[in-house]
């Protein structure tokens, strides 16, 4: 049965040394006559106490005591002075900073570290392409290069507007984009240019056969079956004729 | 040698900092047995004991000018031996090694009066102490060896005197217990 009066057997070793009052004595005794754990364990402090006063006896380490004064400042005076005294500084550093807590707190902050360069590097890690977003609102499309069809394949600028008749419309749901032909003459063959639009939201999407003119960014699509200039993605598409 | 009061201890300390080697001496000699029974208690090897007993009074040394004798310059030095001891410990990494592997099993003990049975009740018994764990063996040593009451070891280890009396009570019931295979010899 457990015993919850540990403050009584705090006064254990007090008891064990007479150094009780005699109310406090007769207090302890009476509980340990009731308390078979209590009892038990005064016994165990009592052969404890009895073998740790034997210590008073014996010199620490045998015979050999404290090194004598002039023994320690042998030592020791070269580093009052200083003569020594960066060497020792220098490994009270390295040892202090190999403690155990020490040790921790650096590799907790490298680790901290460490997330904060990957995440703000992570395009560059893991390669991942920076992708711009700009407001439709904000192209100012003025400062689109007007070209016919017919000219497209002379251009050498990035950003161009044209006009032609839509042709082809394809949507693909899948993808999330829209695909056309921009023609000049409506009927027939002639020159043409192919139309991605890959982001559709605040464009209204052309009808077939509807005249058209378009923004965007020029390219030329190189892969055999295809060569053919592009506008690709397109950026803004004004209805002229339904 | 015991300095008699907070007076004498100041005074001391202060020409020890003006440079006063044989203040600083007096100090030394005053304290010197005192540390060097907790460190080698602490260390065991009193080879080792003897550069950390220099790096105890090499810190007081050097910590002399910023001490404002709030507290005993004895309770002082303590908790710098302590602190240092403790470092030691981590830094060698001081493995538990059990009495019976120092000593041989109980079989192996000749229980037969032997001739220096003074020194094997000293080795059986200091190492013992030096086995307990750390805040245990201080207990030990400030109370049996420096003969502190309660309120004097409180202030050393910096806890309350009831915590005080529950740490020597876990010490002792574990001597009994480290020491029942010895307690013929002892």
């Amino acid at each position: 049965m457990s015993c919850w009066r540990f403050y009584l057997r705090r006064k254990f070793v007090p008891y064990l040394e007479g150094s009780l009052p005699p109310g406090e004595a007769k207090r302890l005794e009476k509980h340990m006559l009731d308390c078979d754990r209590c009892r038990a364990m005064f016994a165990r402090l009592r052969t404890g106490h009895q073998l740790a006063q034997q210590l008073r006896q014996f010199n620490p380490e045998g015979a050999q005591g404290a090194p004598e004064f002039e023994a320690m400042m042998a030592d020791m005076g070269e580093i009052v002075t200083g003569r020594h005294r960066w060497a020792r500084l220098w490994e009270n550093w390295l040892y202090a900073l190999t403690t155990p807590r020490v040790v921790q707190g650096l590799t907790a902050l490298v680790l901290v570290l460490s997330a904060l360069l990957v995440v703000s590097n992570r395009r560059v890690l893991f390669g991942e392409r920076e992708s711009v977003t700009v407001k439709r609102s904000a192209l100012d499309f003025s400062n689109f290069h007007p070209l016919s069809i017919p000219e497209i394949r002379l251009n050498t600028q990035p950003h161009i507007s044209t006009e032609g008749y839509v042709r082809d419309l394809h949507v693909d749901k899948e993808e999330g984009t829209v695909h056309f032909k921009l023609v000049e003459i409506p009927q027939g063959a002639g020159p043409f240019v192919v139309c991605e639009i890959i982001s559709s939201i605040g464009m209204s999407l052309p009808r077939e056969g509807s005249r058209v003119r378009v923004y965007g960014v020029a390219r030329y699509d190189a892969q055999p079956g295809r060569e053919w200039h592009e506008v690709n993605p397109v950026l803004n598409i004004a209805v002229l004729k339904h | 040698m015991r300095i008699g009061t907070g007076e004498q201890e100041r005074s001391l300390a202060m020409a020890a900092l003006r440079g006063d080697s044989g203040a600083f001496r007096e100090l030394y000699d005053a304290y010197r047995e005192r540390i060097w029974t907790l460190v080698v208690y602490s260390i065991g090897d009193s080879l080792q004991a003897e550069d950390v007993l220099q790096t105890v009074f090499f810190k007081a040394f050097r910590g002399l000018r910023s001490f404002r004798f709030q507290s005993s310059l004895f309770t002082w030095l303590y908790r710098i031996a302590r602190n240092e001891c403790l470092n030691y410990q981590r830094r060698r990494n001081a493995a538990h090694v059990p009495l019976e592997a120092i000593l041989g099993s109980n079989d192996e003990i000749d229980t037969t009066p032997i001739s220096d049975g003074h020194e094997a009740r000293r080795v059986i018994l200091q190492n013992a102490v030096k086995q307990l764990p750390f805040k245990m063996r201080d207990v030990v040593v400030l109370k049996y060896l420096e003969g502190l009451s309660y309120e004097e070891m409180s202030r050393v280890l910096g806890c309350a005197p009831g915590t005080v009396a529950s740490r020597l009570n876990r010490a002792l019931a574990e001597l009994e217990e480290r020491l029942r295979p010895f307690r013929r010899l002892l």
